[in-house]
């Protein structure tokens, strides 16, 4: 029996030290590493592509030293950035607190059309650079590609395709005023907050009214359909022809990382909107606080949006806004 | 000699101990249609009671009045609450089960004709009918 054990031990061992020698002539050391440009990348930013707002990227390269060094690193997308769109011409490492530290290393970006690129400007032949794209409103709705690639001194081109990255079909429109008996009419299809006056200039495209009254018991700051109970609006006289129902969908804790700009990792995307049901849904919510939201559809059913509330006056905190006021921000998904 | 009968005594009774756990660790409750254990327990109420609104926070203005005896509840909402997606929340005592059950939103609109549920015992032998009063705050 122990003899057994002992072959079979030692036969184990065997294995597993010729294993080990093969893989180790497989991937040779660093001394034998083939000298050659290498490059990678991956995407930074999270969540949902929406037009506006930044995709975040970052572009590796490096060689090995006495192979040469970096001259030029370039990202062409398939659909040309908005402005802002822009290659970093600094690279980043993180030190030992794990704070991201730039160091310049090539000209500032030359932004041409769907390509940015830059020269480098320093003897290095390793940098990471990130890339910026601004999602422009043209790529709504449609996918979007990258090509990233850097030469060297050697003569060697890389390059490091990512993508497809399909863009959100919504819109925004951020920290928008609402104002109790004066810009109180809420647009969907506009994104926009109107008085009265304007309200009766777009009559049809109004979906809410922001109203405050603090003598109401659980009444507060509300988002109310025109088409609400009188007892929903109380002291609102409606401008002609402001009539719309819009069923509302009451959340709270819903703080979408683009509307809301907090710590929260959570994002409403096209496919919430979908999901949606209005069905017996009411036309009116009360007593909204910071950080609730609202999904609301609008009476024709072209447009689904998401209200999230980033401050109401008087609050809890962060007001910053005139009294009897809401701050709102909107995410808009078409549906048809 | 003494010492060999104390030893067989502490044997005897170590068997005996065993034996009346194992016995106890056989012992099946049976289980009801809906695969939930049925108990001994008689007791049969609700012990405290809510109502959510869409956004999963509740909706009434005070502690609810829950008579045991009378087996109603009264709950008052905040002015303004959606009063046909409302999520019922009970708290039954232990072992108890609800009939109907709660599976989403509940339309609490006709104040007319308040919903009722039964509380059913943990031996699923006693059951009582709960009555649900529900007022809204006046504006």
């Amino acid at each position: 029996m122990k003899l057994h054990t002992f072959l079979y031990s030692t036969c184990m061992l065997a294995m597993i030290l010729a294993l080990s020698c093969s893989e180790a002539a497989d991937n040779p050391g660093p001394e034998g590493y083939e000298n050659g440009l290498k490059n990678d990348c991956f995407k930074r930013s999270l969540g949902p592509n929406v037009v506006g707002i930044d995709m975040n990227f970052v572009y590796a390269m490096a060689l090995p030293r006495q192979a040469g060094k970096i001259l030029s690193a370039k990202v062409e997308a398939s659909i040309p950035g908005a402005d802002g769109t822009f290659l970093e011409h600094r690279s980043f490492y993180t030190d030992a607190s794990g704070a991201d530290i730039p160091v310049i290393v090539a000209n500032p970006c030359v932004t041409t059309g769907a390509k940015s690129e830059v020269t480098f400007t320093t003897d290095t032949c390793a940098a990471s650079l990130r890339y910026f794209y601004k999602v422009p409103a043209e790529a709504k709705g449609k996918s979007i590609e990258f090509n990233f690639s850097a030469t060297a001194s050697n003569g060697q081109t890389v390059n490091y395709k990512l993508g497809p990255y399909t863009v959100s079909n919504v819109d925004m429109a951020l920290d928008l005023l609402a104002t109790d008996g004066d810009k109180c009419y809420i647009s969907v299809a506009d994104l926009a907050v109107y008085n009265a006056t304007e309200a009766a200039a777009n009559s049809a495209k109004i979906d809410l009214v922001y109203l405050y009254r603090s003598s109401i018991a659980s009444f507060a700051h509300a988002l109310v359909a025109p088409a609400a109970d009188a007892g929903y609006l109380p002291g609102i006289s409606l401008p002609a022809g402001v009539s719309n129902n819009s069923p509302i969908r009451r959340v709270y804790q819903v703080r979408d990382k683009h509307l809301a700009r907090l710590q929260y990792g959570v994002y409403v995307d096209d496919a919430d909107f979908v999901a949606l049901d209005f069905s017996g849904m009411p036309n009116f919510s009360l007593n909204l606080m910071n950080e609730y939201g609202i999904f609301v559809e609008t009476q024709d059913g072209k447009y689904r949006a998401y209200l999230y509330i980033n401050a109401v006056n008087p609050g809890t905190s962060n007001s910053g806004i005139p009294a009897n006021s809401m701050k709102i921000s909107i995410k808009r998904y078409t549906v048809k | 000699m003494n010492k060999n009968i104390l030893n067989d005594k502490i044997a005897k009774l170590l068997l005996l101990c065993a034996a009346l756990i194992f016995a106890i660790g056989c012992y099946d409750y049976p289980i009801d249609e809906d695969g939930l254990m049925i108990t001994e327990r008689a007791e049969c109420y609700v012990s405290n009671f809510d109502l959510l609104g869409a956004d999963f926070y509740t909706v009434r203005t005070k502690v609810p009045d829950i008579d045991t005896l009378a087996c109603t509840i009264n709950i008052e909402v905040k002015y303004g609450v959606d009063m046909k997606n409302l999520w019922p929340q009970f708290t039954l005592v232990t072992d108890a089960k609800l009939d109907p059950k709660i599976t989403g939103f509940t339309d609490f609109s006709d104040l007319a004709n308040p919903k009722q549920y039964t509380v059913v015992s943990g031996n699923r032998k006693v059951r009582k009918t709960y009555t649900v009063y529900v007022s809204i705050q006046k504006p």
